[in-house]
């Protein structure tokens, strides 16, 4: 069968989308919103993680549209498959008499990217901009040094606490001021990692699966892999399947091992980072559906990040994980690229994936 | 390849009706590109807003653009100068690596500190949107971000292929900041640009109040060039010349207050113009603008500027068998970032008390002194 059409509009209104990590609830929201008509069950979990069962086309309790039909062969393994809802971003942490607000970040952010970058704060998505001496009024010594995060404050434009107040509140998130745009196959927009793995998750259900499986959006994975950690307790699964977008590494000068993987060579496919050793099983199961079905498929550079496949496969007596990623550019930063025959190459290798774990896995 | 609708430079022209706000005219004017040498990009969207008002509209050879305001004197009038700079710092394409990356030197002074991370928007044959490359926390090196990324080390990247970029983009292909404008709370603005395009607005609607209240003088409101290229002020020393004026006045941006910056480096945002005082300034012209401040109630800060003020006064000063200049500022935070945050009233402020002062100046006011 073929694979499901990835939603790229899915992925355009989620990348718009604030969701920095322990304040996912617009993502969700999205995401139940885009899958709901084709998942058996749906729940959210005590942390806030989005858990969807789906029954394996022609399986008994694969709800009402299979016609009651029995199961007709082997059922095949139950394959929990992950992407995080969560992006890195900024909090409010004080409010000064003068109006300005004073930050933290969430998630791995460089102090370098945010000076004089615009946010969207709190509920209302009030703009502020990170303020900064202007080059006329440094001194040579102030040219040359990373402003700390401690001394970096947003201004809204309001000149005292009780009008900045009225606007905005403590513990308020702060997303990037970015837009999604698309020209040739480039597609430009914030929190890419990881809104393009819960746009393939997303498009990967709107068919019913070969194999039973458990669509996971977990919350929380940028400050350390804490959604998935206790999704995977409660879904106890065969295996793993996470779904991710993972740091292109291309740079002018960059060497051949530096610059790896590529924006728009295929999905990615890890073997090792600080977090996992991937199911080499698994990741044979990968590469040869990729071989057989024409799709390019390239490794993650090893020792590189980590991701919730590394706390799933932990979980409880052990879990055989590997991770298929999209290759952005420029993640953890205001606006990242990426290719979006990637993204449909990625629905495409974990929807065969998933035919050939049926027939094979034992 | 056809570019996104958004990369275009030149945003929509904004509704015919005259009476624009302030922050309409802001946002219009800070969309322009036009970066030293690049003024040609800007000067059509300047005279058409000029043409709104002006009795004459012009252009020079070397590109400055004047709007006239015909006083009610008989001829030879006088002449007062305005002159607000048409250019905005930027970039210009230096070397187009393997892969497609770029890499750029600046026509303006930036804060390298400020760049990573921000789109852009490359003039090339048709405008294409890249940004300043970053490399994520997870391939950086231990202590790499600690270091401050000079300019000749950050890049830009299209997204494009090479092939694609050689063939929409050249070596000198001038390079903008990409920020749509945003607003702040109490109206405030905040844009790349604001320096000098909040001048221009100045400028602007000086004209047009002059317009309904017809000056002695005859008032020339000019778009000078190459303000920030640094060697000298090109565009202002020939409209200087070219002019003859009786009196010049140089309306640039001010250092906003903000967290950091010593007592006296700057003026309140919000807190009206801001009035220079200093060698660049003519005593007399001060004087005439402190009062009419007064007489109008527009709050106004007084900055002084030791030595060079660093506008176009310091060359409409000494063009010519020298010209009483003045500095008009418009406080503005954040300066020569993506982020320039401006207040509208201030620039409201500055344009009533330009009108005003320029209405009422008599036919026969002069600085020259006979002493014998």
């Amino acid at each position: 069968m073929k694979a499901p059409v990835f939603r790229e509009d899915l992925l355009e209104s989620l990348s718009n989308a604030p969701g920095v990590s322990g304040g996912e609830s617009e993502v969700r929201t999205l995401v139940a919103a885009a899958v709901r008509d084709h998942v058996d069950t749906m729940e959210v979990d005590a942390m806030g993680s989005l858990v969807a069962r789906i029954a394996p086309a022609g399986a008994a309790g694969a709800g009402s549209r299979t016609n009651g039909s029995t199961p007709r062969g082997r059922r095949g393994p139950h394959v929990m498959l992950c992407a995080h809802m969560d992006e890195v971003g900024i909090m409010v942490h004080a409010i000064e008499k003068d109006g300005r607000l004073r930050i933290r970040r969430v998630g791995g952010v460089d102090p370098r990217i945010l000076v004089g970058q615009v946010f969207r704060v709190g509920p209302k998505q009030v703009a502020g901009v990170v303020g900064v001496l202007p080059a006329h009024l440094l001194t040579k010594e102030d040219e040359e040094k990373v402003i700390p995060y401690e001394d970096l404050y947003l201004d809204i434009g309001a000149v005292t606490r009780e009008e900045a107040a009225k606007q905005v509140a403590i513990g308020d998130y702060g997303i990037f001021d970015t837009v999604y745009e698309r020209w040739g196959r480039v597609r430009k927009g914030k929190a890419f990692d990881d809104r393009v793995g819960c746009a393939v998750l997303a498009s990967l259900v709107q068919e019913r699966p070969p194999v039973p499986v458990t669509a996971v959006w977990s919350v929380q994975e940028e400050i350390g892999l804490r959604g998935a950690t206790a999704a995977a307790r409660r879904v106890v699964p065969d295996l793993a399947i996470v779904l991710e977008g993972t740091a292109a590494g291309e740079a002018p000068g960059s060497t051949d091992e530096e610059s790896a993987p590529h924006m728009g060579s295929g999905p990615t496919i890890t073997i090792q980072d600080r977090s996992l050793m991937a199911d080499a099983r698994l990741n044979d199961l990968l590469t040869r559906v990729a071989a057989k079905r024409r799709i390019p498929t390239q490794w993650k550079r090893p020792g590189v990040g980590g991701t919730d496949a590394g706390k799933i496969a932990l979980s409880g007596a052990g879990i055989p994980a590997a991770v298929v990623s999209v290759a952005c550019r420029y993640i953890h930063a205001p606006a990242a690229y990426l290719d979006l025959r990637d993204a449909q190459r990625s629905v495409d290798l974990v929807w065969h994936a998933l035919e050939a774990l049926r027939k094979e896995w034992p | 390849m056809p570019s996104p609708a958004s990369a275009s430079t030149v945003p929509k022209r904004p509704n015919d009706g005259r009476s624009r706000s302030i922050t309409e005219w802001l946002r219009h004017v800070t969309a322009l590109p036009g970066v030293p040498g690049h003024e040609h990009t800007t000067a059509p969207a300047i005279e058409k807003a000029y043409r709104l008002f002006a009795d004459r509209v012009t252009r020079d050879r070397i590109g400055n653009v004047y709007g006239w305001i015909e006083g009610t004197s008989t001829k030879p009038r006088p002449k007062a100068l305005l002159a607000a700079h048409m250019d905005r710092i930027g970039f210009l394409v230096k070397r187009i690596e393997v892969g497609g990356f770029l890499r750029v030197t600046q026509v303006g002074g930036f804060d390298p500190r400020t760049l990573p991370g921000k789109e852009v928007v490359v003039h090339g044959k048709a405008p294409i949107v890249a940004l300043f490359g970053t490399k994520p926390p997870h391939l950086q090196k231990r202590g790499e971000a600690d270091k401050v990324i000079p300019l000749e080390d950050l890049y830009l990247d299209t997204g494009r292929s090479e092939a694609e970029v050689r063939r929409l983009v050249r070596i000198g292909s001038m390079v903008t900041l990409r920020q749509p404008s945003v607003d702040l709370l109490g109206g405030r603005l905040a844009s790349p640009g604001m320096d000098d395009r909040a001048g221009l607005v100045v400028v602007i609607r000086t004209l047009e109040l002059l317009r309904e209240r017809r000056p002695i003088w005859d008032v020339v409101g000019v778009g000078t060039i190459e303000e920030e290229f640094g060697i000298g002020f090109l565009g202002a020393r020939t409209a200087s010349e070219a002019v003859d004026p009786r009196l010049g006045i140089a309306i640039d941006v001010s250092h906003g207050d903000m967290p950091g910056a010593r007592e006296g480096d700057t003026v309140p945002l919000g807190g009206g113009p801001s009035l220079c005082i200093g060698a660049n300034i003519h005593p007399k012209i001060l004087e005439g603008l402190r009062s009419t401040a007064r007489a109008l109630g527009v709050p106004y800060s007084v900055e002084g500027c030791a030595m060079q003020s660093g506008t176009d006064a310091m060359d409409i000063q000494i063009s010519r068998e020298g010209v009483p200049t003045a500095v008009i500022g418009i406080p503005c935070r954040y300066m020569h970032t993506g982020v320039e945050t401006v207040d509208p009233r201030d620039v409201d402020r500055s344009a009533r008390l330009l009108a005003s002062y320029l209405a009422d100046l008599p036919a026969d006011w002069s600085v020259a002194e006979t002493l014998k």
